[in-house]
């Protein structure tokens, strides 16, 4: 990468972190979970981030959008412009955008009251009604939703599958430049993992960037990501290619414990 | 050695005497037997004792905040009201104005078949609940009620559309008395909204409705006092065999507001349900009492009542389900949800079970959360602001209740939720 594009601030990079550390309490004390995080996302470039079990990926991932329960130092930029001191809800009106793990289910709010709302505040304007049902029904008829999930609540007693697909519903609706997609295909069957895929890779183009957290091949496949990071206890460890991918699926992730550990070893 | 605790100091009662009963009867046109029966509930008024605090009922509320600071015969047209004439609901049988003072102003619809709704004494207690509301309340009510009305519905009526009550809390003292008696097979709604009032203004109020064999009633009670007003109101409801009973409640205005709610399943068979909201703000305090009591076999009854606190508000309910030796076969069920908005908002929950017999399924639950910062995040991270995502919730948290509600209603408790959604959606709530 030339020294131009590892400037966070270049147009050219859609998003970047430096030295991003993050910190939740643990009793009196504070634990680190994400310990030194430096990362690049060109305009049109999609990362897959892989990392075992507890390793901080949806830790990092809720930091970077900005989750309040957690205590964060370092930089983050989006579109060129820093956004750590901004609230959750001003980074995703800058186009960030977070695809949860486990969404959560607000009761009692119907999915079309709640997709009105996200678009206007994202769009920064009013949606006429027949716009929106239209839009609507054009992201339904992708997810291969239901119509009736309009009237349902929100992530209100929907099965995994549903939730996941009204997540990148959402990632169609509003047009994020930047999307940080939690295991968006874990729980997913083979046909709703490839109609996942496939509005992923409608939502992404030239302009925009995404990072990927999945654990399998499979979205991979799919997506077809231009860099893979291996992330371990808060830090990445390997950057690559499609071809670390098949060496994890091989090899499993002790032998990058050990490699990181010889590297940990050598920089003290 | 310590002391001995100093004696409990007397709340302030109003005082009530003859001059005055005779007064107030005039003023609001209750008939000659109309003293009498006031001079008989001074009696028990001036016996009953002050509520005790220990008790759970009033464990949150002190009675002697609520109870008017004196009693004069208000008489007369008040001031200006125009501006306090809410809409009438559509397409109503009846639409009734009570102010204090004054006999109730009464407008039938056309629609009424003859002889469905007539007219009837306010005071009188015949046939009015077994039920007894708090004691000092009730007779304080019945003694010195200056606006009020009673309206029977004749066996088998079906009324074209709901009574609509407005019940103007236009003087300082305003002690408004509904009675409604069905007959039996018939169906009726009854919607009263409580209005007006404002600094110093106090209101002791009580509805008492007695629904006969295989008849349905609704019934709403929606307050929306202004700021200033505190008061007590309480409905006793009886429900005869296999009748069935819907009460919704709304309790939303006024600074410290107790209801009580209390229905009797006296008759076998006979179903009740209670669904109420409230939603308090700043620093009022609301306070809601329900009773179901079972007196009879394979009765059912449910409860559903939510409440939003926010700012330094304070919502506090206790609720009864008393099921009685005899009343085998009988359901109960009790739910209470809190939302807290702010972390000086606060609510409590007692639920009290007393169940005398084996035979019976009872359940209660009762719930006091803060918003789910978990919620407000999912909301922030699509780009909505706090307040927004806030508003959001909370209307999502009273959805499912609201959607409990009959329209005409619905419209009414909106009417106030709307606003209140809006302040807090702006951040001024
Ligand atoms: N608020 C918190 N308080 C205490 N510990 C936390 C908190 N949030 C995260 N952790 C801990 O941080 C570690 C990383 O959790 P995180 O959910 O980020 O892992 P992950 O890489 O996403 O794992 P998975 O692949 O299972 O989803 C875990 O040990 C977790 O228990
Ligand atoms: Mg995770």
């Amino acid at each position: 990468m030339s020294d131009a594009l590892l400037n966070p601030a270049n147009p050219a990079n859609v998003f970047a972190c430096r030295n991003l550390h993050v910190f939740v309490k643990d009793g009196d004390q504070e634990k680190e979970i994400v310990r030194g995080v430096d990362l690049t996302v060109q305009r049109g470039q999609k990362h897959a981030l892989m990392g075992p079990n507890g390793s901080g990926k949806s830790t990092l991932a809720a930091a970077l959008m900005g989750h309040p329960s957690y205590r964060v130092e370092g930089e983050i930029w989006l579109n060129g412009e820093r956004v750590d001191a901004l609230e959750p809800h001003e980074r995703a009106r800058r186009g960030m955008f977070l695809s949860f793990q486990y969404p959560v289910a607000v009761p009692g709010v119907t999915v079309a009251n709640f997709l009105r709302a996200s678009l206007a505040a994202r769009r920064g304007t009013e949606i006429p009604v027949r716009a929106f049902r239209q839009e609507l029904n054009e992201a339904f008829a992708t997810m291969g939703i239901d119509p009736s999930f309009i009237t349902r609540y929100l992530n209100d007693g929907f099965s995994g599958g549903e939730k996941k697909k009204l997540e990148i519903l959402q990632m169609l609706l509003l047009k994020p430049a930047f999307s940080l997609l939690d295991e968006t295909d874990s729980g997913l069957d083979i046909d709703a993992l490839k109609v996942v895929s496939d509005g992923i890779n409608q939502a992404s183009g030239p302009d925009n960037g995404l990072l990927l957290v999945t654990h399998y091949q499979r979205i991979l496949n799919h997506v077809q990501p231009d860099v893979v990071h291996v992330f371990m206890s808060g830090r990445l460890v390997r950057t690559g290619g499609m071809e670390l991918v098949t060496a994890l699926e091989e090899r499993g992730y002790d032998w990058l414990t050990d490699e990181a550990a010889v590297a940990e070893g050598s920089r003290t | 050695m310590a002391e001995t605790t100093a004696p409990a100091m007397a709340p302030a009662r109003p005082a009530l005497d003859e001059t005055l009963l005779a007064a107030l009867a005039a003023a609001a046109g209750d008939e000659s037997g109309g003293l009498t029966r006031r001079l008989a509930a001074q009696v028990r008024y001036e016996a009953a004792e002050t509520p005790s605090r220990v008790r759970h009922l009033w464990r949150f509320t002190d009675p002697a905040r609520l109870l008017p600071m004196n009693l004069t015969a208000v008489t007369g047209a008040p001031g200006d009201v125009s501006h306090t004439l809410a809409p009438s609901v559509a397409g109503a049988a009846a639409t009734i104005d009570l102010w204090p003072g004054l006999p109730p102003v009464v407008a039938l619809s056309d629609d009424l078949p003859a002889g469905q709704l007539t007219v009837v004494s306010a005071g009188e207690t015949a046939g009015s609940p077994a039920l007894a509301a708090d004691e000092l309340f009730a007779a304080l009510n019945e003694a010195a009620w200056n606006t009020g009305i009673g309206l029977a519905v004749a066996d088998g009526a079906r009324l074209p559309g709901p009574i609509h009550v407005r019940v103007h809390a236009s003087a300082a003292a305003s002690l408004p008395r509904l009675r409604l008696v069905v007959g039996r097979n018939a169906e009726a709604m009854l919607v009263e909204q409580h209005l007006d009032g404002g600094p110093e203004t106090r209101v002791t109020g009580h509805t008492a409705i007695t629904v006969g064999d295989g008849s349905r009633v609704r019934h709403a009670i929606v307050q929306v006092w202004g700021q200033g007003t505190n008061g007590h109101l309480s409905v006793s409801t009886k429900a005869g065999a296999d009748a069935d009973v819907l009460t919704v409640f709304g309790v939303f205005g006024g600074d410290e507001a107790k209801l009580e709610v209390r229905t009797d399943l006296a008759g076998k068979g006979s179903r009740s349900e209670i669904v109420g909201v409230t939603l308090v703000t700043g620093k009022q305090h609301g306070d809601v009492h329900t009773t179901h009591r079972h007196l009879a076999e394979h009765t059912s009854s449910r409860i559903d009542f939510k409440a939003v606190a926010a700012e330094h508000a304070r919502s506090t309910y206790t609720g009864l389900i008393r099921i009685e030796d005899q009343a085998h076969h009988c359901e109960a069920y009790q739910e209470n949800r809190n939302l807290l908005l702010s972390d000086r908002a606060r609510a409590d929950a007692i639920p009290e079970l007393e169940i005398h017999n084996q035979e019976v399924s009872c359940s209660h639950g009762a719930t006091i959360a803060p918003v789910d910062p978990e919620q407000l995040f999912y909301l922030a991270s699509r780009g909505l602001e706090h307040g927004e995502a806030v508003s959001l919730v909370v209307g999502g948290f009273l959805e499912n209740t609201m959607a409990k509600l009959p329209d005409d209603v619905r419209t009414m408790a909106e009417a106030f939720v709307g606003p209140r959604l809006a302040a807090i959606r702006e951040g001024s709530a």
